[in-house]
């Protein structure tokens, strides 16, 4: 999990950033946390998964390991840099494209 | 198995999240390269990181494999999986670009 926000962390360099609108991105990812750590309570709950003890802390809120409830945060952030990075670039290339255009 | 734990709710998360974009966000979220770029880039790092999670050999999560097909690929991956991070990553995003619309119009 750290790995995957230290892998990305380097993306919000391209364009807007993600980091730099912490009001967006809260807005964006937890709504949707929300809807699925519900889910996720639900298939605790109803014995669709678990977690092994020997891997997870132990700490949590109620049934929900607090490393799955990180994971509800981590992975939206790290698909909105993603997502975020790609656009700018692709942004770039094709403001190059045009100006290159122009030039001729 | 049954399916009815997991396989049903991926499939109809997924099928909420696109019928949500297509009947009412209508971000066009959908029709931009960049968004299918990201979605691979995340789906390469996911069979990475859900793989090592769910490895048969030393499990993290484990499945009730009552509750899904049973399908897991790849490595020991179950497909639901998949299903259930598309949707997550999607939703995430249409929030994101809707408020950036928003922005944008009243900039």
């Amino acid at each position: 999990m750290v790995g995957c926000l230290v892998l990305t962390a380097p993306l919000e360099v391209f364009g807007r950033g993600v980091y730099r609108q912490a009001r967006r991105a809260a807005a964006a990812v937890i709504p949707v946390a929300l809807v699925f750590i519900a889910w996720d309570l639900l298939a605790i709950v109803g014995d669709v998964w678990s977690y092994n003890p020997d891997f997870v802390t132990g700490v949590g809120i109620g049934v929900i390991p607090v490393e799955e409830l990180m994971f509800f945060v981590v992975i939206p952030l790290c698909g909105l840099l993603t997502y975020s990075a790609v656009s700018t670039i692709l942004a770039w290339l094709s403001r190059r494209r045009a100006d290159r255009r122009v030039s001729r | 198995m049954t399916g009815l734990g997991y396989t049903l709710p991926a499939v109809v998360a997924v099928l909420i999240v696109i019928a949500w974009e297509l009947r009412v966000l209508r971000t066009g979220l959908f029709r931009q390269p960049a968004y299918w770029i990201s979605m691979a880039i995340v789906f390469g790092f996911q069979i990475l990181v859900d793989g090592w999670l769910t490895k048969l050999s030393a499990p993290i999560v484990l499945y009730n494999e009552h509750h899904s097909t049973g399908i897991r690929f790849p490595w020991d991956i179950p497909v639901e999986d998949f299903l259930f991070g598309f949707a997550m990553v999607t939703a995430v995003l249409l929030l994101w670009v809707r408020r950036g619309d928003r922005e944008r119009e009243s900039a």
